[in-house]
């Protein structure tokens, strides 16, 4: 099996042109400050559209704990059902796997023809197994709350 | 300052004594003792991708890959132990795990 | 094209993979009363695996990661059939305490295949993944009573203190990867050769930690006597063979292999943990009054016998595989006896109540005098040969001192048996005890034929296999 290098991830740092090399670098960086950008826009702009917007009539019935429909009765940090750990036990298992995906998705192209079809077919045994043990889940009654 | 190996190395050193010492200390529930194994696998998980940066070395990230998949797998099994004990005792205090002794 | 060849070396455990998925699918559509045809799948598939592993090639796959040489194809068989036997018992075991699940011989076959990956380990990768594979599936078997407060904290008390060395021994890997710059095996040892530091050393100290935890090799032995009190039987039948068996070969493969040239620095480390190994097992046996417990002190004892044989470098290989066969099936036998007594319904678990078990059990008490006498090394039974090649072994290489102190300790631990011999055949009973169950029985018996004579026939045949298995182990 050939052996990708993995990336150099350390920062460059060169006495002459030092200015253009930082540039270059920080370039590589700008989608996620435009992201950040968007995001912050977005969550600032509802928040005071909302102050802006809505009727404001408040009373004690609208500031009291919303338990649906009852009075709150007791306190939030309570024991809470087992059935919300199955559900976190089954999320913590098909979510990380999807991680497995993300690298072979970047490097599935750059592999040589010959061990493209080997990364692709291993992937497609993977997910098939996982889709098996989805089967068992669901057989076993995990997913249905009742 | 440059951030080189040896901070990776210590940070990863700090997590895993932190994972370490809160099992042995740890008295009041297991839940915590699942929190301290997960930092102590994720302290590896950092040593891992470090030396893999520094080495130029691919297998080090695949190992990452494989510790995750590993500690979610072992959180998962760890919470299904914990939901049988607490059913079985209706607490999960660390002192109360002790019905065989000798 | 190599792919092929990686799949000939590969097949057990190809069999392995794929039948547990498809058994599991299978179970899922069934439900818990198809629990009997699950098992008898899995049986299945662990034969046909033992098959391929007996008659497989041997070589190196996926760019030296998996490593089949005649060890790893020995200890795979022996493997295996310990599975399949453990499947039989716990079917009715687990028939019999109304707890059957069909998940049961599954949650086996994953833990024989990671065992299977940690024998054939040859790189870090590897050892990590089969080691976690077998501990996972075997943290899930100590819990399986559900309803049974014991079975859940051993099960507990396995998890987090498995989870800790496993935690320590990736600790390990990690610092032996980074101070040696790869993953294989071959890879540290010229590393560890031509550059060794401090770093490497740390991180070989991690691994050997993580490592005894798994075989619970004394300082690292705590967790063992609860979880084999609290575990259904027929699972602590498994955990005091197949896995510490896996995870010896391992330790073996490690330091002669990653770790060749620094012998010298890492036997000392061996030979303090085999001492206080079998003198914390034989004295620590003495005071114990439950069955379970006794065993687990007696089986900590005989990791140190072990770690012996691979402190005694490459002449204490085949010693070791013939060691580990032969106290598998001794193992065995003496948990199978303990869950064929019962009285009134009541599984028998404390020592006392074996008194005057020959005046109301005669098979189970000559099967037990049988397996007894051979735990403690009389000769002819199989646990004298299995001591006679390990001290044989470590006698050759020198290590005469330990070889001494190692009998020492058995005579004390023959103490504990002897006291079993004289309540069965000398006190007065309690009770009377129910049938054995019958799997249970021809179990008991078989392990006792095999203990005499039929060990003297398997050793004519079967040592030269382990002294030409091991030829070439960790160049």
């Amino acid at each position: 099996m050939r052996l990708l290098k993995a990336p150099d991830m350390r920062p460059v740092f060169n006495s002459e042109g030092l200015g253009d090399l930082m540039n270059a670098f920080l370039l590589q960086y700008l989608p996620v400050i435009i992201f950040i950008g968007v995001a912050t826009v977005l969550g600032l702009g509802f928040m005071i559209g909302a102050l802006v917007i809505a009727p404001k009539a408040p009373d004690t019935e609208k500031l009291s704990a919303y338990e649906c429909g009852f009075n709150a009765f007791d306190s939030a940090r309570q024991k809470f059902d087992v059935r919300f750990y199955l559900v976190s036990i089954l999320f913590i298992i098909f979510d990380l796997e999807a991680s497995f995906l993300f690298p072979w998705a970047v490097s599935l192209f750059d592999m040589p023809n010959g061990g493209m079809h080997v990364a692709f077919w291993s992937m497609v045994t993977f997910l098939v197994e996982l889709g098996l043990g989805y089967i068992y889940v669901w057989k076993k009654g995990a997913l249905e709350w009742e | 300052m440059t951030i080189d190996l040896v901070h990776y190395l210590t940070v990863s050193a700090i997590l895993f004594t932190i994972g370490v010492l809160g099992i042995f200390l740890n008295r009041r529930n297991i839940i915590i003792i699942l929190m301290s194994l997960e930092l102590i696998l994720l302290s590896t998980n950092i040593n891992f991708v470090a030396f893999s940066s520094y080495l130029h070395n691919v297998q080090g990230q695949i190992m990452a890959m494989f510790v995750l998949t590993v500690a979610a797998a072992e959180a998962a099994v760890g919470l299904a132990i914990l939901v049988t004990f607490f059913r079985n005792r209706g607490d999960i205090a660390v002192d109360d795990a002790s019905m065989m002794k000798g | 094209m190599d792919f092929n060849l990686a799949l000939h070396l590969g097949l057990p455990e190809t069999i392995l993979a794929v039948s547990s998925l498809l058994i599991l699918v299978f179970g899922a559509f069934r439900g818990d009363k198809g629990m009997i045809s699950v098992s008898a799948l899995c049986g299945v598939a662990l034969i046909a695996a033992a098959f391929a592993a007996a008659f497989g090639h041997q070589g190196a796959a996926f760019g030296g990661s998996f490593i089949v040489d005649g060890v790893a194809l020995f200890a795979k068989v022996a493997i295996y059939i310990a599975a399949v036997f453990i499947i039989v018992l716990g079917q009715g075991y687990f028939d019999r305490v109304g707890a059957g699940r069909f998940e049961l011989p599954i949650l086996i076959l994953l833990a024989a295949l990671g065992m299977s990956l940690m024998v054939s380990a040859g790189d870090l990768i590897s050892l990590y993944v089969g080691l976690e594979l077998q501990s996972l599936a075997l943290y899930v078997l100590a819990a399986f009573r559900r309803d049974d407060a014991k079975s859940s904290e051993a099960g507990l008390k396995y998890f987090v203190l498995g989870a800790l060395s496993s935690g320590l021994l990736l600790y390990g890997a990690s610092l032996v990867y980074g101070f040696a710059g790869s993953m294989n095996f071959h890879d540290i040892a010229q590393s560890a050769t031509t550059n060794l530091n401090v770093g490497l050393i740390f991180g070989l100290v991690f691994v050997i930690c993580g490592l005894a935890f798994k075989v619970s090799a004394a300082p690292f032995h705590m967790w063992t006597p609860d979880v084999y009190e609290g575990a259904p039987t027929p699972i602590v039948a498994f955990f005091a063979g197949a896995p510490k068996f896996a995870a010896m070969v391992l330790f073996a493969r490690v330091l002669q292999t990653g770790f060749a040239a620094q012998a010298d620095q890492w036997r000392q480390v061996v030979l303090v943990l085999a001492v206080l190994s079998f003198v914390i097992g034989a004295l620590g046996g003495l005071m114990q009054k439950d069955i379970k417990r006794l065993l687990a002190y007696s089986s900590i004892a005989n990791m140190g016998y072990a770690l012996l044989a691979i402190a005694a470098g490459a002449v204490g290989i085949p010693a070791l595989l013939i060691f580990f066969v032969l106290y598998m099936v001794d193992t065995l036998g003496l948990f199978t006896v303990q869950m064929a007594l019962s009285r009134k319904g009541e599984p028998v678990t404390r020592i006392d109540s074996l008194a005057g078990l020959s005046k109301t059990n005669m098979p189970m008490t000559i099967v037990l005098t049988i397996l007894c006498l051979s735990v403690l090394g009389m000769p002819p039974f199989s646990g004298f040969w299995a001591k006679y090649f390990v001290f044989g072994a470590a006698i050759t290489s020198g290590l005469w001192q330990f070889a001494a102190a190692g009998l020492v300790a058995s005579v004390v631990a023959a103490f504990y048996y002897l006291r079993i011999l004289k309540l069965m055949w000398f006190d007065v009973p309690a009770g009377d005890m129910d049938k054995s169950p019958l799997e249970t029985r021809w179990i008991a018996y078989a392990a006792a034929a095999f203990s005499f004579p039929v060990v003297i026939v398997f050793l004519v045949y079967v040592y030269p296999l382990a002294q030409s298995a091991a030829q070439g182990f960790g160049s």
